[in-house]
């Protein structure tokens, strides 16, 4: 029974992706012969996003299909891997037998990735990482963010707004990825030199309901609390719905990173945190990468973003730029 | 024959010396296990807060909505069956509950109707695939699972359903917290309990009442038990065990309205994992996956166990590393206790 249903599961998945794949071909071949042609022609740009469970990601593949509205020559192929490796090594290689223009792969995992990424790059397809990058230099161009930094900033901003001392709750993310570990070295950099001490310190694997059962358990052991620092926006959220189902909300400051427009900033807006420093998503930026090495642009080979902080003031102009 | 009967309108009072033993070397292992727990709280209490009525409160509190997952999965264990699909039906009913209640600005009472209705309805489609297409459970409440997280992510848009509300234009606006989100993550009684924390005892109390002292649940015993011979007595096998996944679909989606509640929005990613969670708790309390044996006491016991040594670890800052590792190590001590019965 079980054999059967996946059989034909898998039939009707291989028709569906035989159709899909015919269809997108039909239209890359266009594209591209048109480009040989000249200017006006077509952009295909193919998507690789590892999965769409986690917001941050919904929202870089928006700015990637908001930035190309822009430019009517841009045809956007998207795929999500749904947090499956090999899954997303298809899809690239998928992309490359579909000829597309440019190819954008937010990778899952470097190891598993840099060849079938390596392998567009060598056949001639300009090749985009974001976020996370793959191994070795066989690709066009790396956009991403530094945890790091926006862990500093969000540190000396903390460093500021205390002045100097107190207890702090971090709740870290998952501190097996580099996004953990990073956002959390940022910030003891950041603190480093003043009386602020880490009080409680808990890994909620970025989830809203981990974080606030952790900041349960902070509450209870600490007496006095000044400020919560989360690894990212939901976590903060969590935290502070525990403090005030405790009564000791007004007590203490909630930051969080990450400035999704509806989670961090929207939180900041309704005074529910204090701050949230934007871990940018790079959609934009990718496709007007595309775009300058369409035009045969060099392109330098890691563009690092820059973050922007939000709070009660800063959020009505769009938020304090970071240096 | 007359045994039969006996063990069909009276569980409770089995016949046989050995079984009415087993009951009670059961509920002493899972209290030795829970006891286990505990005792590791009193030996590390955390700089004094394992001793705080709070520390007690939360963890009832975080333990509340798995709780009430197991506690509707315990008919379906009974009767031989396992339903997986439970976290996603909670996923998809957080979904709906804060959908309807936030951005529709529905009744609380129509929200938790259409929520539960929508809960009950999967349970019964995953009962009918298995009663009557005789597909096995686990692959049956597996596709469930699959199914309802897709249409939880439809449902939302891939995104949370929270308060702050996106207009036809794109821009936000903000609307306050529903009255039933607010009631449902209240502290009652002078704020030492929570309201998700008397929900999820409510339901234990219905649940364990159909268990114990309901003709339903003797059906669940004696299909969980022996089918062939339940069948031949005049159990009607099939809408007894459609009955068991839609209480399991009920409780899902209860546990959904009070995760939402607690969140504050709807999040369709919500309580992925949560299944096997709930599922260590039925069985850590003593209840056999194989079916037939078990109660809601053992249960609430398997509950606890689970949710006070979370909250242990918690207080504790344990790092996640090491509190994989011990869980899995107590949940071992505890089954093996258990396997001797």
């Amino acid at each position: 029974m079980l054999r059967n249903t996946l059989g034909f599961t898998r039939r009707g998945f291989l028709l569906g992706l035989l159709v899909l794949a015919c269809a997108c071909k039909g239209e890359s071949k266009g594209g591209a012969a048109a480009g040989e042609g000249g200017k006006g022609g077509k952009l295909v740009i193919g998507m690789s996003q590892c999965n769409l469970g986690e917001p941050w990601r919904v929202q870089m593949n928006a700015d990637i299909a908001a930035a190309a509205k822009e430019h009517p020559e841009i045809e956007l192929i998207f795929k999500d891997a749904q947090n499956d490796t090999l899954k997303q090594r298809a899809h690239v290689e998928e992309l490359v037998a579909q000829k597309v223009d440019v190819l954008l792969v937010s990778p899952k995992e470097a190891q598993p990735l840099t060849e079938p990424v390596g392998k567009a790059f060598d056949a001639g397809i300009p090749v985009i990482v974001l976020d996370r990058a793959v191994l070795g230099e066989r690709y066009t161009t790396f956009i991403g963010a530094d945890n790091k930094k926006i862990g500093r900033a969000a540190g000396e901003w903390v460093k500021k707004v205390l002045g100097g001392k107190g207890k702090v709750v971090e709740l870290k993310g998952l501190m097996t990825s580099t996004p953990g570990q990073d956002r959390s070295a940022g910030f003891r950099e950041g603190i480093a030199g003043s009386e602020i001490e880490i009080a409680f310190e808990a890994d909620m694997k970025w989830l809203e309901p981990e974080a606030r059962k952790e900041m349960d358990s902070a509450l209870a052991r600490l007496s006095k609390i000044d400020l919560v620092y989360a690894h990212n926006d939901p976590g903060a959220h969590g935290a502070y719905l525990a403090a005030r189902a405790a009564g000791r909300e007004k007590e203490m400051k909630f930051v969080g990173i990450d400035a999704l427009p509806h989670e961090g900033v929207s939180y900041v807006e309704q005074g529910i945190l204090d701050a949230t420093f934007q871990y940018p998503t790079g959609g934009r930026e990718a496709v007007e990468t595309a775009l300058r090495i369409r035009k045969g642009e060099a392109v330098p080979k890691r563009i690092t973003l820059g973050s922007r902080r939000f709070t009660k003031e800063d959020g009505k102009k769009g938020g304090e730029v970071i240096e | 024959m007359i045994n039969k009967e006996q063990s069909l309108e009276a569980p409770a009072a089995r016949p046989s010396g050995k079984n009415a033993q087993w009951t009670r070397s059961t509920l002493a292992r899972a209290l030795f296990s829970l006891a286990l727990v505990l005792a590791l709280g009193v030996v590390f209490p955390a700089e004094g807060a394992f001793f705080r009525l709070g520390t007690h409160q939360g963890a009832w509190r975080q333990a509340s909505v798995v709780g009430i997952l197991a506690c509707g999965l315990l008919p379906v264990i009974l009767a031989g069956g396992i339903d997986l699909s439970v976290g996603s039906v909670l996923g998809l009913s957080a979904v709906v509950a804060a959908k309807l209640s936030i951005h529709e600005g529905a009744p609380a009472w129509l929200s938790v109707f259409c929520v539960l209705a929508i809960g009950a309805t999967c349970g019964a489609a995953s009962g009918a695939v298995v009663a009557f297409a005789r597909v096995q459970p686990f692959v049956a409440t597996l596709a469930m699972m699959v199914f309802a997280r897709g249409l939880a992510k439809t449902a939302s848009g891939g995104t949370k359903v929270a308060t702050a509300v996106p207009g036809p234009d794109g821009a936000l606006h903000y609307v306050d917290v529903p009255p039933l989100f607010r009631a449902l993550d209240a502290q009652v009684f002078g704020g030492d309990v929570a309201a998700v924390t008397l929900v999820f005892l409510a339901i234990a109390v219905v649940v364990g009442f159909f268990c114990a002292r309901h003709r339903i649940g003797r059906y669940w015993y004696a299909v969980g038990g022996n089918e062939e011979a339940a069948r031949l007595s005049g159990v009607p096998v099939r809408a007894t065990k459609i009955l068991a996944y839609v209480i399991s679909g009920l409780c899902a989606a209860a546990a959904g309205i009070c995760q939402a509640a607690q969140e504050q929005q709807g999040d369709p990613e919500a309580g992925v994992t949560y299944e096997l969670t709930a599922i260590a708790m039925v069985v850590i309390g003593g209840t056999s996956l194989k079916g037939g044996r078990g109660g809601m006491g053992l249960t609430l016991l398997g509950i606890l166990t689970i949710g006070y040594l979370d909250k242990i670890l918690s207080i504790n800052a344990v790092p996640e590393a090491s509190r994989l590792m011990l869980t899995g190590a107590i949940v071992i001590v505890a089954a093996v206790a258990q396997k001797n019965s």
